[in-house]
């Protein structure tokens, strides 16, 4: 630590360069992991918000909440289980000025799925909903009356919960007879019992089962899996900050193996007068460290400032341990990075570097 | 007491016609408190000798004791070990550290070696070599000369059972080389060092105990009276 250190007060600008550099690659690798985030977010908050075990869905719904159809009857099929039934259409809603998407749940507001209002009331009457407060910040309020794309039925908003998005939509959350109202229409009371899934709270997967061969028991994780264009979405910003990690190790190891071929002599005189290969193999590992580390906590400390600049619309959401654990790993890539480094000290010949 | 013996040491380079005998069979034997001046003319073999004595390469036959214990044994991250603890180099080239200060120069030593001079002894050295006021320099801010006297002080530092110097005084003017050869004389005589001047300036060996003339990689030894009068006249 000794050398290194010393050589990086030493030479302020270069090593400053470095750690510019390393400090740009973490800001976009902590920028993309907040964009990762929140664009999972939008998917699957109301999905974690059921703090459940599974769903049930009828087997040919192929995983998909909107495509499965079953009947509350089902309920009676699964044995000792916490349960609550959901009904789910996706619509577009306006309160006379915003026209905006939603995801409309129909559910049993004494059933563990009912969600917690954060603001206003919750629903007690026919045609009343819960909003998800993403709706609050384009415009909604409560006591506005929503029209729906697929439906007579006008909603009216009594309540916001937070976190409450589902596959992007905002989730606006109502008895399930006023469910089968907007669905229905006219022919609400014939379809009563009709629903998407049933959400079951239990220890594990495995001690969920269901009677009827019709149906299939889905892990929460593989449903969410399963949103259209979670998965794709998620692999392809990943798939991005993996790369950056090698980027990263690549622009370190060249960084420090230029500085390392500009320094041979100076580690052939320090080896003909016997410091170790160990020792001096040490330094630039530390020396490495301190560039990694300094330019990781910039960078992370940038992330989070620009974070709060950013727009509502922005899809970010930062995760502080998902952060750590990116600005960890681009630490560890960047000292591998210096093991070029290392290979060439230990190769250096001494007398050939005095000029012997 | 021999600290430094070379037994029948051979080093050639090449092979067939291209062959060089840089080295050629040496017999060579440097006791505790002797300062010895290795003269010759460029090319002749000299930093050869030196750079074998120090263990920096292998000869192609024969066998190097460094207090007693035998070279040839040892591969190299222990023959580093040997020149950490028993020998001190004073190179043609600068063998400081450039981002480090004078001062930081010792410590670094103190990072990688026990049993160095004590801070009084440190200051006494810096004294003796004038450069006391440079110690919060970094070597780019020191002359040639100023550089050669911290490297110096460097191969001093870490009290050296053998110094090895390669033209130690090529880059000062003549009263800074006396007076570094006296030092050099000083130290060998107090610390009980052994100290090997590899040059080319004769004028120096005035201050030697012995003095060897390298000729075509065959080293001889000479007397030094004979030296400085074939020289004088």
């Amino acid at each position: 630590m000794f050398l290194a250190w010393n050589e990086i007060k030493k030479n302020k600008l270069r090593f400053s360069l470095i750690i510019g550099v390393l400090m740009l690659v973490s800001y976009l690798v902590f920028f993309l992991s907040g964009l990762a985030t929140g664009l999972a977010s939008l998917n699957r908050e109301s999905v974690d918000k059921w703090d459940a075990t599974a769903i049930i869905l009828s087997e040919e719904s192929d995983k998909s909440l909107p495509q499965s159809s079953i009947t509350t009857d089902e309920v009676d099929h699964i044995d000792g289980k916490e349960t609550a039934i959901l009904a789910q259409l996706n619509a577009i809603a306006t309160n006379g000025d915003t026209k905006q998407n939603i995801s409309l749940f129909g559910i049993d507001k004494e059933e563990r799925i009912m969600p917690k209002v954060t603001e206003g009331k919750e629903f007690s009457k026919e045609n009343e909903v819960i909003a998800s407060d993403a709706l609050k910040e384009e415009g909604f309020a409560i006591g506005d009356k929503l029209e729906l794309s697929s439906s007579d039925e006008k909603l009216t908003i009594v309540g916001f919960t937070n976190s409450a998005r589902f596959n992007g939509a905002p989730v606006l959350y109502s008895e399930l007879s006023t469910f089968q109202h907007v669905k229905f229409g006219e022919a609400a009371e014939a379809n009563g019992d009709k629903i998407n899934g049933i959400v079951v709270y239990g220890e594990n997967v495995s001690s969920i089962s269901t009677s009827n061969e019709d149906l299939e028991v889905i892990e929460i994780e593989t449903f969410i899996e399963n949103l259209p264009g979670y998965t794709e979405q998620a692999l392809t910003l990943n798939f991005m900050i993996y790369f950056l990690f090698g980027i990263s190790s690549v622009i370190v190891a060249i960084f420090l193996y230029v500085l390392t071929v500009q320094k041979i002599s100076m580690f052939g005189v320090m080896k003909a007068q016997g410091i170790s290969n160990g020792y001096l193999s040490r330094s630039v590992i530390a020396q490495t460290f301190l560039l990694a580390f300094i330019g990781v906590t910039v960078g992370f400390v940038l992330t989070l400032t620009t974070g709060t600049f950013l727009p509502s619309a922005v899809p970010v959401a930062f995760d502080i341990p998902t952060m750590i654990f990116y600005g960890v790993v681009l630490t560890v890539v960047a000292i591998l990075g210096a093991v070029f480094s290392v290979l060439t000290i230990v190769r250096i010949d001494p007398l050939k570097a005095i000029g012997g | 007491m021999a600290i430094l013996e070379l037994k029948k040491v051979k080093k050639t380079f090449g092979s067939g016609h291209k062959q060089v005998d840089a080295l050629k069979e040496t017999n060579f034997t440097a006791d505790i408190g002797e300062l010895i001046a290795v003269i010759g003319p460029s090319g002749s073999g000299k930093s050869t000798f030196l750079t074998i004595a120090g263990g920096l390469q292998n000869p192609t036959s024969g066998d190097i004791f460094i207090n007693e214990q035998n070279l040839s044994d040892f591969n190299e991250k222990k023959r580093s070990k040997i020149r950490l603890k028993e020998i001190g180099f004073i190179l043609q080239a600068s063998n400081l550290v450039p981002f480090l200060t004078v001062d930081n120069q010792m410590k670094l030593l103190d990072n990688v070696k026990k049993d160095n001079m004590s801070k009084a002894e440190l200051e006494k050295l810096y004294d003796d070599l004038g450069i006391r006021d440079l110690r919060k320099k970094y070597p780019a801010d020191l002359s040639g000369g100023e550089r050669q006297r911290v490297a110096i002080a460097k191969a001093l530092y870490s009290k050296p059972s053998i110094l090895l110097a390669d033209e130690p005084t090529a880059s000062l003017d003549s009263d800074r080389a006396y007076e570094v050869m006296e030092l050099l004389r000083k130290e060998t005589k107090s610390n009980k060092t052994t100290t090997i001047v590899v040059t080319h300036d004769v004028r120096l060996i005035e201050y030697c105990d012995k003095v060897y003339k390298m000729t075509d990689g065959v080293l001889k030894l000479e007397e030094k009276q004979a030296v400085l009068e074939k020289k004088s006249s």
